[in-house]
Formats: C-alpha cells, structure tokens, sequence
C-alpha cells in the first residue's frame, strides 16, 4: 500500500472517530468476558471471533496512528501498520460480524462491536476491498432515488399483477384499491421490499384491517448499512423520508427487514411522521380488534426467531410475542430474554453475498440451530427477511425440522373476517 | 544513593501527579469533544432509570457477575480493595473521623486488604496465561497488572511488618511526617524514611507508585474514568 492511499484511508479512519467511538477504543480492558457472546465463536471455538478479538484489530491500528503510546512504543499495546495484509484482516473481521450486538450484553461496559467493525467497512471501501456486490445493491438504491420516472410505470404494472394474490387473502371492498400507491394524506406509508412476499400479506392485513395506508415506490433494504457506507445509507434512507414528507404521512410503517426498521427508526431523525416496524403496527391491529384471525390455523408449537436489528438493537421484543399469542397456545421461547437471543448468522450484509457465504453462514451459526431445535416446534416464525433467509439455509442444512415462516405472512393465512 | 532516594520520594512524586492530573484531564477532554453519536447504541429492553443503571453496571459488573462468576468475585474484591486503600492513603495525611466509626489504626482491613488485592492481582494475571483470555492480551496488559502487584506488595509489607511481625522502625508518624511535608509542598524526608531497613520498600513502593501514576492516563486504567459514561450509552 502506498503513503497516499494509506493517507486517505486514515482520513477515512478519523471520520469516525465520534465520542462514542473513543470511548469504544479507549475502554476495553481484554477481560475477555464477551468470549462466549459471539455465535461465530460458539459455533466454532476459533479465538478469531471473539468480540474483543475482532475489536483489537481496529484498535491496534488507532493506536498506531492516533496515540503517542502507539508511535513511541509500538509493542506496548502491538499497534500496528495500515497495510494490504491489515486490510485482508479487517475484510475477515468485519464480514465474518453479524453486527448483532450480543457481546454488548456481555462486556462490562458495553462496547459495541458493531460500531467499531463499521470502521473496518469504511476503510474497505475506501480502499475498494469491499464486497462488491453490496455496493452495486447499494448503487442501485441510490440511482433508483434519483429517477423514479424512470421505473415507476414498470412498479406500478408488476404491482397491479399482485393484486389477485391480495385478494385472495382478502377481498376488498368495491372500488377501494387493493394496493394503493401514492396516496396523499395516508395513514401509513408501508415500506416493503422488492419481493411479493413482502407486499402481498402486509396489504391483504391493512386491508383488513381497515387501514388508510399507501405503498412506498422504494424498497426498505439499506444496502449502504449493509456495507457501512454512511454516505449512501444517508442517501436510500432520505429517498423515503422524502416520499413520506411528500405525501404528508402520519406514519412510515417499514416491512419485516431488521436493518431497514433500525436504520429508519434511529438514523431518520426528528420528523413529522412516526416510524413503526410492521410487527409493532400488527400487534396494534390485534390489540384495537381491528384484525381477527382463526386461532386454529396453526395447531402447531411455534416458536420465534427475534432478529437482532429488531429485538436487541431496537426494542421490538414483546409485539411478537403478543401475536403468536394470538395464533397458538403452543408458543415456545427460545429464551427466557431475547436480548440474549443468538443471531441467526445471516446478519451484516452476510445473507446478501449470497453463496459467497453459505459454508461460512452455516458453519457459524451451529448455536442458532441448536437453539431452534430445543424448542422442538414445528413452525419457527420470524419478522426479518435476512434472518427468514439464513434460517431456511439452515434449516435445510441442519435437518431442523420446521417451517420458516415471515410472522405477517402467518397473520394473513389466518385473517378472517368474523 | 541518598540523591536518587530523594529524587525518587520527592521530584519524582510531584512530576508523576502531574502527568497523572494533566494526561488524564487531556484524554478525557479529547474524547468528550468529539461530535456525538447521531444514533442511540443502547440495547433493549430499555430500562427507566439510565443513569441510576449505568451507575449499577459501572460498580458492580452485573454482566460479569451472570458470565464469569470467580472474576467477579475477584473484581469485587480487587476493586473494594482499592477504595480501601485510597482512604487508607487519605487517613495518613488527615484523621479523617467519617473513617474511625469502626476504630483502627491506618489502613483498615489489618492488613488483610493489601493480601487480598495481591491475591486478586495475581489471579488476574494468571488467567492471561491461559486460552482465549491469551490471546487477547497485549503486553502492556501483563506490565500494568504486574506493576500492580509489586505496588501492593511492597506498599503492604510496610503494614505487614509493623502488624504481623512487628517490624516497627518506619513508624505511622513517619509516613504521615512524609505525606504532609509533600501536602504543604515543604518536602521533607524522615530519618527513617532512607535509612531504617525497611525504607527500601517504601522507596520502591513510592517508584512502582509513581511509574504507575505516569502510565495510568495512557493505558487502559482509564476504565477508571470511562466506564459510567461508556455505560451510559448501553443504556440508552
């Protein structure tokens, strides 16, 4: 790596170094006590994924750069040099975290991982090492911002075929449109993804349930999160914000994808609209009696997956406990407190890179499964695309024996309308 | 020899306080300058009373308590420990009267304080020689907790000597004759303090003390300072 490039990246570096990433550096004592927290870890014993571990990496290179310690007495604190085998490192820690913050809960003064990992993206990409496929995703998001003119008559036809799916689900009443698009003054402005999955259930309960809503021209999934560009995460965020300030809605309700609900939630600042995750809006339907259900549709013992970004990293804990309630009494925790729930190991981009991970993602999430199969319930119900996707790969590879099912898709097999 | 005895009991003691007060006030103020998060990074479920919950997570380690029961232990231990001792330090330069509602002789415990943080100090030690916690380390870990160790034990076999073998030539008046004359900055050294046969552990004891007090604000002691406000950020 030559002096400029190395230059450049550490300015990268330093655009990061905010309070609280100070505090991330400066703290931890390497106790040791996050050892077990991390499911790569427990799934594969290799020191390598220890929390503290995969921090000390960016640390060595803080102290090397950005204290004195590091440059007068290199071996003190083994800081070290910003080099391509650095960068190999950084690329094998941070796309080897899920991001999921369990070792938070275990470290005694709480650092978190994820934070520091997305140092390790960030030099990535500014050394262009980082997963090219995320970026691309990424690109596309950005420019599909940019020119809506462009693919609006091809959303608005691919949705129109949707609409038989919905209605089989739900009938609508006459002359109400069954997925209505741009609708100044909405209720709800649902964000989905690009997938009939995540439309077709998600509008047959709003229609049932009465609700005055209108579906996002974007979709949810963040891929700038996924690869820690805080630029374009910036930007495919503001395209929603935008179109929620544009048609003045009270609420932007974001689909079953857990970085896309925390990124919404966390990163979109104070507006005039309120963000809800769809499974916190569901709940609300069940509790107002605005959706019923047949209690019997699922006689089965069911158990729930919380996805980090949702549960630990963003509070949505007791909603889908509340309906799978509603659905079954056979409902089978996989912990006494989720916050200690394992990650699924699909989490971080992970599931994105496709096949590129698959003996990694498996491999790495030997707890989840374990966790799963203890349950013995035949349906596992999950609110997160990444995490439905990573445990269909791993119910197929670990013979777990259940169904994987996205928690509104459950909802709109079960609506009835008495 | 006498010169760097005095060096070491006095010049150095002024300078390493120094380094101490400025090196930390420096780190604290570079860190809490910095833009803040945009985001919260506190994990749920959220809990009501942050501050009070940062304070609990700060002194008593209740993730270590669940997850690594015997270094808790130890940690509790180590650390009562050292709240003992400051006030121990405290009591030879004041008669600090909050102190005497149990009465004794500086410092409390007897003596069993210092054996107690040596053993905690040594068992923190220990474990990073073995798997993972190894692997984790860095040298300047192994310095620090060695440095450490030495501290307590040459500054506690001054107390040992005078209450478990009654090896009482550096009397209590002597140290606080010491302490008081670098208080009022009018420093003086007891006859006892350079010449007794003891006084070789009170000068390594001040030397290890002092190494410390230079290499706290750029090592990880720093936890010391840090951990409520990086604790308040998990919660929320």
């Amino acid at each position: 790596m030559d002096q400029k490039t190395r230059n450049e990246l550490l300015k990268l570096f330093k655009s990061k170094l905010n309070e609280a990433m100070r505090l991330y550096l400066e703290t931890c004592t390497r106790c040791g006590v996050c050892t077990e927290a991390c499911h790569v870890y427990a799934s594969t014993g290799q020191v390598k994924h220890i929390a503290a571990y995969r921090s000390e990496i960016i640390r060595r290179l803080y102290k090397k750069y950005f204290k004195i310690r590091g440059k007068l007495w290199p071996s003190l604190s083994e800081s070290k040099e910003l080099t391509d085998v650095a960068l190999e490192e950084l690329f094998e820690a941070a796309y080897s975290c899920t991001g999921c913050r369990r070792c938070m809960v275990y470290c005694p003064f709480g650092i978190d991982t994820q934070m520091l990992m997305s140092i390790a993206k960030l030099l990535l990409i500014g050394a262009n090492t980082e997963p090219e496929i995320l970026t691309l995703l990424a690109d596309t998001s950005v420019e599909k911002g940019k020119s809506i003119d462009l693919f609006k008559e091809g959303f608005l036809q691919g949705i129109k075929n949707l609409e038989k799916e919905v209605v089989k689900k739900w009938k609508a009443e006459a002359g109400d449109s069954v997925i209505p698009v741009d609708v100044m003054g909405a209720d709800i402005l649902y964000v989905a993804l690009a997938g009939a999955h995540s439309i077709i259930p998600a509008a047959a309960i709003f229609n049932a349930a009465g609700e005055n809503w209108t579906l996002s021209f974007f979709e949810a999934v963040n891929f700038g999160a996924f690869v820690g560009d805080p630029t374009k995460t910036k930007l495919i965020l503001d395209r929603i914000i935008n179109e929620a300030l544009r048609l003045k809605v009270k609420e932007v309700c974001i689909c079953e994808c857990g970085t896309a609900f925390r990124v919404m939630k966390q990163l979109s600042g104070k507006q005039p609209f309120k963000v809800s995750s769809i499974t916190e809006v569901h709940a609300r339907y069940f509790k107002e009696g605005r959706i019923k259900i047949d209690p019997g549709k699922f006689n089965t013992a069911i158990t729930y997956h919380d996805p980090c970004q949702l549960a630990r990293n963003a509070g949505v804990m007791d909603e889908p406990r509340y309906i799978l309630s509603q659905m079954t009494k056979d409902f089978r925790d996989m912990t006494p407190d989720p916050t200690y729930n394992w990650c699924c190991g699909g989490g971080g981009g992970l599931v994105a890179l496709g096949d590129e991970t698959i003996d990694f993602r498996m491999k790495s999430a030997r707890v989840k499964a374990d966790q799963v199969k203890k349950t013995e319930a035949r349906i596992l119900a999950t609110a997160c695309e990444n995490c439905h996707s990573q445990l269909s790969d791993l119910n197929d590879h670990y013979k777990m024996n259940v169904e994987v099912k996205f928690l509104s898709s459950m909802i709109a097999d079960a609506l009835v309308s008495e | 020899m006498q010169t760097i005895f005095y060096i070491i009991l006095v010049p150095m003691v002024y300078l390493s306080v120094a380094v101490f007060a400025l090196g930390t006030l420096v780190r604290i103020i570079k860190i809490f300058k910095g833009p803040r998060h945009p985001t919260t990074l506190q994990i749920y479920p959220e809990k009501k009373a942050k501050w009070l919950g940062a304070l609990y997570d700060t002194f008593f380690f209740p993730t270590v308590r669940k997850h690594k029961p015997v270094l808790w232990v130890f940690l509790i231990l180590f650390h009562a420990g050292l709240i003992l001792l400051f006030i121990g330090h405290l009591e030879l330069i004041w008669d600090l009267s909050l102190f005497q509602i149990i009465p004794h002789e500086p410092f409390l415990g007897k003596g069993f304080v210092g054996l107690t943080l040596a053993v905690s100090l040594l068992f923190f030690l220990f474990r990073r020689f073995s798997s993972p916690v190894r692997e984790l380390s860095v040298p300047e870990d192994y310095y620090l907790l060695i440095l450490l160790f030495l501290i307590v034990l040459f500054g506690s076999q001054m107390d040992w000597a005078r209450r478990w073998y009654e090896y009482g030539e550096l009397s209590l008046e002597d140290y606080r004759d010491y302490f008081m004359s670098l208080m009022t900055f009018r420093p003086e050294l007891p006859y006892n303090a350079t010449f007794s046969g003891h006084s070789f552990m009170l000068i390594l004891h001040v030397f290890l003390a002092n190494l410390f007090l230079i290499f706290f604000p750029f090592s990880q002691s720093m936890h010391a300072f840090l951990s409520l406000p990086i604790n308040k950020l998990r919660r929320g």
